[in-house]
């Protein structure tokens, strides 16, 4: 919000440079800077005159203007403007105006005619959002000369006021702070009002039928004024802040809303119907048309204001074209009503209408004294400028006035909340310059009426934020010996999550960190087969559901990089998947989970070694390892129900499938030309952290030598090296305390065709003694006997 | 001849022979001819009864000598020959190590991490809440009512079924109020929603971090005490931090904390946009009417909570100029860190 510091001083003397005026105001709530606005048009746009409006011989919706911009030589301007006619003065942006940093005008040809500038609109030159039609000025306004200096400049504050204060939305508000800062009076305008005409209840009616939606509504009727332009003083004000001058009643009612902060609302009082004004709720499907030119269907909760026909104005929003004051206007019926802020609010958002008027109603205005005096202003000062004469007396529907508030304030709870002393006297003058009333006081609180142009204002509590912060914030000593509650637990899960990503950057994988929002069709593909929670309201297609697993997303990570030519793509990514799941109250279940891909070299170009690719045999010793680290046994299960993979395996754990590890069938991102094969893993860590038993109790270091012994069998190819393992394994006997795979051979020429040759090397070992070869060799004979009988296993 | 002039003699010739050994394979052939059981020393050792008996000492200590004397070179020789050897075998250690390769972690986690032990330093353990909230614990518990302009600084996603994406981490202190009672002394990170255009200013997503505690006479002095030890921490001590009003739903008194710029020492710069100040979290006391949802007594107990953006603050201290690229994983990117 804009407020001019010219015309802050009407309501309070400063006398601080504006920069810590500013600072002050930010520390204590009001966040803002100090800006000059006015001269921000660029020199190139100059007053126009055009002379000739002729059609575009080949474009229908273009005219060709000859315009006298003052240099002695008309322009010809090809304008696609509705509004232009001979006649009018514009701004027109000549040749060579830069009038932002990527668009300079030039001169062009437009459908083959030459066209030599610009005839500018309203958002064209920064002024407003309207684009319309082009901007038509008076004929006062000086053929040539620049459209800036039109313009005065102005010293202002904008501030970014917060969605608790209403009441610092307009000249009042600031002032009031400014007063309470620096301890100055705060000056309102007196008001003279002469009510010279009929009495108002003679001619005008106000009924209110939705009193929940409008506890307040106030109209004086105003006859026989004139519709003019502003006074230079005027015009000056409203120009000073960013408004745009209209005419001597809009800027008027403008006037008094950036001074009090209360909107209001003129009706020309002949095109109301019945001279009656009735507050109701829209029926569902009503249609009306608003200011903007678009006609709305409205449903239940939107609250109108109404004549005895239809509607006249979306209350507190916007009004309608049909009763709209004009140039002919001579009678007005002026509207300064309270509206309940969350009706304004709902009516706002679902028509996506929002003004300078909804967004102080739905804040909360002030239903009493400053509601009253802007009615009263604004009849005043439109009398002023525009003549006629005020209705004797105010209709006035405010059958149940709403309470104020009493609050009182312990002097001991300002010291409990703020952990310092503030002095009553230093509290009592604050909450007079906010213009809080004194109730009572004694030595221990005081009691103070609360500012109804205060509805933030509701508990002991807010007073203390009104001390804390005008007092300055910043400038509460901090605390240099911290009270400390130990908190008896102490987390172990962020720690655990700590350590793995460690691991996997150790291990040579770089984290990432996707987003959890995916497509539908990612979604559904997640490894899990979870049904995807959709999200109601996405930014886009691409987005409309939560992932379901982490190797879907770490894909899209994938191809984004494979699209970019890298190389040695290995990931991992620690986060929540969502499983949806009716039978929560969110119907979302979340899963903390790990997930990995490598599409990568096992170590690159090297001299020692070939190349190979990092593939499932690495990502298994990754796993192993990994899992080991964490004390966990677990099992690998074929999955074959995924035909996108070349090998899938289950990863099990006490029964139940913790995660999946998997290499995707060789072609499957054929477009991506990857050099390497893609392979997966990814693992449940939440489950895995409840699971998981710090280490137990140390195992004594070996004290006895082991004995080695080698076998090489020679099987049939089929055989799965597992299953020899496990069979070692069981059978190897109570000293065997390691085995190793170490070698596989095939070699047709040397060996059958159908057969390869695996080498084992076992370990054994005693607890108890120095292990003789008589004590392994008769395991070893029964060993090869059994992989004999059952694996038809040769010695090789 | 006499036996003096003989050992001369012999001296001469080994020194001839031996400098004209090329590899050790002839040098055993010197070794054989001189010091060998029938070398030439053996040869005058066999004939020491010829000479007069009253030299025969004298001269045995001269044969002796001059085989210890052909020893000792034989040996230098030897050595000689065995460093040049190891000189011409030496393994070309200039050739690179093997691979391993290099991992990293992600910017955004490692500020989490830093952030944390930080505070578990200063007596906060970690809680966490989930990511889909209901509008109770995200807005309502939060003193957020329906229909307030206050739930417009927070754009919402929505869920099907009536849930939402969290807006911030804020629900966890309710969440975890409701099961625990005072002292309360947390901090909860976690990932956060917004539905806004994505730009180089803003993503769907982003990382907070909040803090929480609730005891008996706590204040905001204690408050700001907290927050300038933790800034100190992690900024450097030299760090200056600024507070000013502003405004939560779920505090009272509510404030935003700003910090001086670490790029420019507050002189003004790109990074802080020449304000010399960053806003790096907001804060505040804890609204009593917070604390009467989860039935705290509001006389007894008082509290703090605090909330910052890790996005912000890791963009600010890589310089990253549009928060996207976090989120890209480009390994080109992930591997600096
Ligand atoms: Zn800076």
């Amino acid at each position: 919000m804009i407020v001019s510091i010219d015309w802050l001083k009407e309501y309070i003397d400063i006398d601080m440079p504006l920069e810590d005026l500013a600072e002050k105001l930010t520390v204590a709530g009001l966040e803002c800077v100090v800006k000059e606005i006015g001269k921000s048009i660029p020199k190139g746009v100059v007053i126009g005159h055009v002379l000739e409006k002729k059609r575009h011989p080949s474009a229908e919706k273009l005219s060709v203007c000859t315009i006298d911009i003052g240099t002695g030589n008309p322009a010809t301007i090809v304008c696609g403007a509705p509004n232009v006619e001979a006649g009018q003065r514009v701004p027109v942006a000549t040749v060579g105006t830069q009038l932002t940093p990527d668009f300079t005008i030039s001169k062009t040809k437009l459908r083959g005619v030459e066209s030599n500038g610009m005839i500018c609109a309203e958002d064209e030159l920064n002024l407003g959002d309207d684009h319309t039609g082009i901007i038509v000025l008076s004929d006062d306004h000086e053929i040539g000369k620049s459209y800036n200096d039109y313009f005065s400049s102005s010293l202002v504050l904008d501030i970014d006021v917060t969605a608790n204060r209403p009441d610092a939305m307009c000249h009042w508000g600031v002032a009031r702070e400014i007063s309470a800062i620096t301890e100055k009076p705060f000056k309102k305008a007196s008001i003279k009002l002469i009510e010279d005409g009929p009495e108002v209840d003679s001619i005008a009616k106000v009924q209110i039928d939705a009193l929940d939606g409008c506890p307040r509504y106030t109209a004086r009727v105003i006859q026989g004024i004139r519709i003019a332009p502003s006074p230079a003083w005027l015009k000056n004000r409203i120009e000073s802040i960013g408004l745009r001058s209209i005419n001597n009643v809009v800027d008027a009612s403008n006037y008094v809303l950036m001074e009090t902060g209360h909107p209001l609302h003129t009706f020309d009082f002949d095109k109301l119907k019945g001279h009656k004004i009735k507050v109701r709720f829209a029926q569902e499907g009503e249609k009306f048309e608003t200011l903007d030119h678009k006609e709305r269907e409205l449903s239940s909760d939107m609250l109108l204001i109404c004549d005895t026909k239809a509607p006249l104005a979306l209350a507190g929003i916007m009004g309608g074209i049909e009763s709209e004051v004009d140039d002919n206007t001579v009678n007005i019926l002026i509207e300064s009503a309270y509206f309940t802020p969350a009706v304004i609010r709902k009516g706002s958002k679902l028509e996506q209408i929002s003004t300078d008027a909804s967004k102080r109603f739905e804040r909360g205005t002030d239903p009493n004294e400053t509601l009253v005096y802007a009615q009263n202003r604004l009849a005043a000062l439109i009398v002023e400028l525009a003549g006629g004469s005020i209705a004797k007396g105010m209709i006035d529907i405010y059958p149940e006035p709403l309470e104020t508030k009493i609050i009182s304030l312990r002097y001991d709870y300002v010291k409990r909340v703020t952990g310092v002393d503030i002095s009553p006297e230093n509290c009592k003058s604050i909450f007079s310059h906010l213009e809080f009333t004194m109730i009572s006081e004694d030595e221990d609180s005081l009691t103070v009426e609360v500012p109804t142009f205060r509805p933030d204002i509701e508990r002991e509590i807010d007073l203390v934020e009104e001390v804390l912060r005008v007092n300055n914030i910043d400038k509460i000593p901090s605390m240099k010996k911290l009270t400390m509650s130990v908190a008896e637990e102490c987390d172990k899960f962020h720690p655990f999550l700590t350590d793995i990503r460690n691991f996997f950057a150790g291990h040579g994988m770089h984290e990432a960190v996707n987003n959890s929002l995916v497509s539908k069709n990612i979604g559904d593909a997640g490894i899990w087969g979870y049904t995807p929670l959709n999200v109601l309201n996405p930014l886009s297609k691409e987005m409309d559901v939560l992932r379901t697993d982490m190797i879907q997303p770490l894909l899209i990570t994938l191809r984004n990089n494979a699209l970019k030519k890298r190389t040695n793509i290995r990931l991992f990514e620690l986060a929540n998947v969502i499983e949806k799941n009716d039978h929560v109250d969110t119907h979302a279940v979340e899963h903390f989970n790990l997930g990995v891909l490598c599409c990568s070299p096992l170590w690159g170009l090297n001299w020692t070694e070939e190349d190979k690719p990092a593939d499932l045999f690495y990502m298994k010793g990754v796993l192993d390892h990994f899992l080991g680290n964490l004390n966990f046994n677990y099992k690998l299960k074929e999955n074959t129900n995924r035909d996108e993979f070349e090998i899938l395996y289950d990863i099990v754990i006490r029964k139940s499938i913790v995660g999946k590890i998997g290499k995707y069938v060789d072609g499957y991102f054929e477009k991506l030309q990857l050099q390497y094969p893609v392979v997966v893993m990814e693992l449940q860590i939440g489950k895995l952290f409840n699971w998981y038993n710090p280490k137990q109790q140390y195992i004594p270091t070996p004290q006895f030598p082991s004995i080695f012994r080698d076998i090489s069998l020679v099987m049939d190819k089929k055989s799965k090296a597992v299953t020899i393992l496990n069979e070692i394994n069981q059978h190897g006997g109570k000293y065997l305390v390691d085995l190793v795979l170490y070698d596989v051979y095939i070699d047709d020429t040397k060996l059958d065709k159908n057969k390869k040759a695996l080498s084992f090397r076992l370990e054994f070992r005693s607890k108890t003694k120095t292990l003789k070869d008589e004590d392994v060799d008769n395991v070893m004979n029964k060993l090869f006997e059994r992989l004999m009988n059952q694996y038809g296993a040769q010695l090789r | 001849m006499t036996i003096h002039e003989t050992i001369k003699e012999v001296q001469e010739q080994f020194k001839d022979v031996l400098k004209n050994a090329r590899d050790p394979l002839m040098l055993e052939e010197v070794k054989n001819t001189f010091l060998g059981r029938k070398g030439k020393i053996a040869g005058f050792f066999s004939m020491i009864g010829e000479v007069p008996p009253d030299t025969r000492k004298e001269v045995g200590k001269m044969l002796n000598e001059l085989k210890r004397s052909l020893n000792e070179q034989l040996e230098l020789r030897y050595a000689e020959f065995q460093s040049e050897k190891k000189q011409k075998e030496r393994v070309d250690y200039t050739l690179p190590g093997y691979v391993v390769h290099k991992g990293s972690r992600h910017p955004l986690t490692q500020a989490v991490d830093d952030m944390l032990s930080i505070f578990k330093r200063l007596g906060f353990d970690i809680a966490y809440g989930p990511e889909v909230e209901t509008d109770w614990f995200n807005f309502e518990s939060l003193n957020f009512p329906p229909n307030h302009p206050a739930r417009d600084m927070q754009d919402t996603f929505y869920t099907e079924g009536g849930g939402l994406l969290r807006t911030h981490t804020s629900p966890v202190q309710t969440r975890y109020m409701a099961i625990h009672e005072p002292p309360v002394r947390i901090v909860a990170p976690g990932r956060v929603y917004r539905n806004e255009a994505i730009s180089a200013r803003s993503y769907c997503l982003f990382h907070q971090i909040e803090g929480l505690y609730i005891d008996t006479d706590i204040s905001f002095a204690d408050l700001k005490g907290t927050i300038e030890l933790f800034c100190r921490m992690y900024y450097g001590k030299d760090v200056k931090i600024k507070f000013r009003t502003s405004y939560f739903p779920f505090t009272e008194p509510s404030a935003e904390i700003d910090v001086s710029c670490f790029l420019c020492k507050g002189k003004g710069c790109r990074v802080c946009k020449n304000t010399g100040w960053l806003e790096i979290m907001g804060c505040g006391m804890v609204d009593p009417n917070v604390l009467k949802v989860i039935n705290y007594d509001t006389e007894k107990y008082t509290g703090y909570a605090f909330g910052l953006g890790v996005e912000r603050m890791v963009m600010m201290r890589l310089g990253i100029n549009d928060i996207r690229i976090l989120f890209e994983n480009d390994v080109e990117f992930l591997r600096q860190f």
